[in-house]
């Protein structure tokens, strides 16, 4: 058996497709058919690190007798030359089976921060041909984006871009000489992500721009870049969340060896002004939302009362403080490996518990907080974050709960009394679909849908007996799904 | 002093909107709910109300699976054929 792949050079899913082929390639034959010209094929190669051979198909002949519809196909082909198995664009169920029938390990984890699948672009063959229809002048597809104009200034800076691009506070001019710098072993036209919800193209120049703006330091582009493509992650729906008018807002939570290198806090003041790690990251995130996916607070994004975050929303993980695995080793990411999460989240709601000295009292104290999230009868529609503070997480802990028991006695824990709903009102009429439960002896709907609707983060300094609650937006495939990307 | 522009810079061509109906007479009207609450009681009174009142022949009924995301590509086509489209927003 060997794997036959058809690929594009521009082609986002076949981008994708590169490294579970690489993986794929070192212990089972796999080889690639380019059907675009030879420089790009090159680059390609070079770009992706593609460790398979890669031939081309001029005149798109392999192509024709594939029978190729969509970019990529893989085809599993026998001894024989028959093709046995057939997989349009890219699916993380089909290329572990695929795997399983070339007798390789599953290469494709459910938690690596790609989408399950996503489909793929037509077939070169099946495009509008123009009047020369080789693959060289095909190459025009190419995925660079334009190099952004440049402006000339003989007026004050600040101003200017105060009143041309900023929101309502000042930014640092993204002078010529301020942004090349930021640019350095990049490609500046690449384009990294299309910004919902206007899909403005964020090519590595224009990320950069409005990373100067923020404040930003030429090193934060390693993490700017992953940013933007899970911000720009279909799960994540930043189209719904810039343009909702609830309260929700982007929340950055950066995890992994990048928050000391780069000097992200994860202490006291970890959602406010501590560190120009977390408040340049959070605004440069802002910016290119503003200037380039288009959501203006006076225009797309209807937000009815809107959100601080909204500034800059960035906090980092504490891990040291933390006895149980950090956020990105939850989502599925070894605990080395640097990774920034995406949550559209609420302002945070304080829970102060000085008194109590069990887990079961302070986890009572943080359930009650849980209940009033949305609205208080509203149940199952969302999620919610909890923000362990230091000394909670130690009373916590000493009780002998793991994070799963902590999200468990929360599920278990959270719930809103039947006799509130006598009255009509929001959460009301949806009752016969939520579920019911006892707490402490009171008949109840539960407030959320599953333990892992409840997503638990460790943070803020080491004196305060202060955790905080973060509701979210409507979520699951209809709403907003929390993404992590690897950094 | 030179700045790199860090808005997105994609020219938009202008659309011009569709011609306005004279009359919904004999017309075909697409009603499009998107999923929030109260929308489909709305659209059932504008159903009734352009049927009995505006002769009206055809109402075709579409909705979004979601009012979280985009029109999905087959909900859009199935309201192409229509003369007009009602869209009951929020909730």
């Amino acid at each position: 058996m060997r794997l036959i792949a058809i690929l594009q050079t521009d082609c986002p899913t076949c981008r994708l497709m590169a490294p579970y082929l690489n993986a794929l390639a070192d212990s089972a034959p796999v080889s690639a058919i380019s059907q675009d010209g030879e420089d790009a094929t090159r680059e390609f190669v070079r770009r992706m690190e593609i460790r398979f051979p890669v031939e081309r198909d001029p005149g798109f002949e392999l192509s024709k007798k594939f029978g190729v519809v969509t970019v990529p196909t893989l085809y599993v082909v026998d001894e024989q030359d028959r093709i046995v198995r057939k997989e349009p664009g890219f699916d993380k169920i089909a290329l572990n089976e695929i795997a399983a029938m070339l007798g390789h390990a599953a290469v494709a984890s459910p938690y690596d921060g790609a989408p399950a699948s996503k489909p793929g672009c037509s077939s070169r063959h099946l495009e509008v041909q123009t009047s020369d229809p080789g693959a060289e002048a095909l190459d025009l597809h190419s995925k660079r984006g334009r190099e952004a104009s440049v402006i000339d200034l003989d007026e004050d800076a600040v101003e200017y871009c105060y009143r041309m691009f900023g929101d309502a506070l000042p930014v640092v001019p993204p002078t010529v000489e301020r942004v090349e710098p930021m640019l350095a072993g990049l490609d500046r036209r690449e384009v990294i992500a299309r910004i919902p919800p206007c899909y403005g193209e964020a090519t590595v120049e224009k990320i950069a721009a409005n990373a100067v703006m923020a404040g930003c330091q030429p090193e934060m582009m390693r993490v700017l870049i992953p940013l933007m493509r899970a911000v720009a992650d279909e799960r994540f729906n930043a189209h719904g969340v810039q343009a909702t008018t609830h309260f929700a807002a982007p929340l950055i939570i950066v995890n992994g060896p990048v928050r000391e290198e780069l000097g992200f806090h994860s202490r006291q003041n970890v959602f406010s002004n501590v560190a120009r790690a977390n408040s340049t990251l959070g605004r440069a995130l802002q910016l290119v939302l503003l200037n380039i996916g288009g959501a203006r607070p006076t225009g797309i994004d209807m937000s009815a009362l809107g959100n601080p975050g909204k500034f800059s929303h960035c906090i980092a993980e504490n891990e040291e403080e933390n006895p149980w695995e950090p956020l990105h080793v939850d989502q599925g990411l070894a605990r080395d490996q640097s990774a920034v999460t995406l949550f559209a989240a609420e302002a945070p709601h304080g829970v102060s518990e000085h008194k109590s000295r069990t887990a079961r009292g302070v986890l009572k104290a943080i359930a009650y907080s849980l209940a009033t999230v949305w609205s208080y009868r509203a149940c199952m529609g969302f999620e919610a974050m909890v923000v362990l503070c230091p000394e909670h997480v130690r009373t916590i802990h000493r009780d002998g709960f793991s994070k799963q028991n902590v999200r468990e006695f929360l599920f278990e824990n959270t719930g809103i009394p039947l006799r509130c709903y006598e009255e009509p009102g929001e959460g009301v009429e949806q009752r016969t679909m939520y579920k019911e439960i006892f707490i402490d002896g009171e008949r109840c709907y539960q407030k959320f849908r599953a333990p892992d609707s409840i997503k638990i983060v460790v943070a803020g300094g080491t004196a305060g007996k202060f955790s905080a609650v973060l509701g979210s937006w409507t979520v699951g495939p209809r709403g907003s799904q929390m993404v992590t990307y690897p950094v | 002093m030179r700045i790199v522009n860090p808005m997105n810079e994609a020219i938009l061509e202008a659309a011009n909107p569709a011609l306005r109906l004279t009359t919904l007479r004999g017309k075909t009207i697409a009603l499009l709910d998107i999923s929030k609450p109260g929308g489909s009681v709305f659209l059932d009174r504008i159903e009734q109300r352009l049927r009995t009142e505006h002769g009206v022949t055809t109402v075709i009924r579409e909705m979004k699976p979601t009012f979280a995301k985009p029109a999905p590509a087959e909900v859009l086509q199935k309201i192409r054929a229509a003369d007009a489209v009602i869209e009951a927003l929020a909730d």
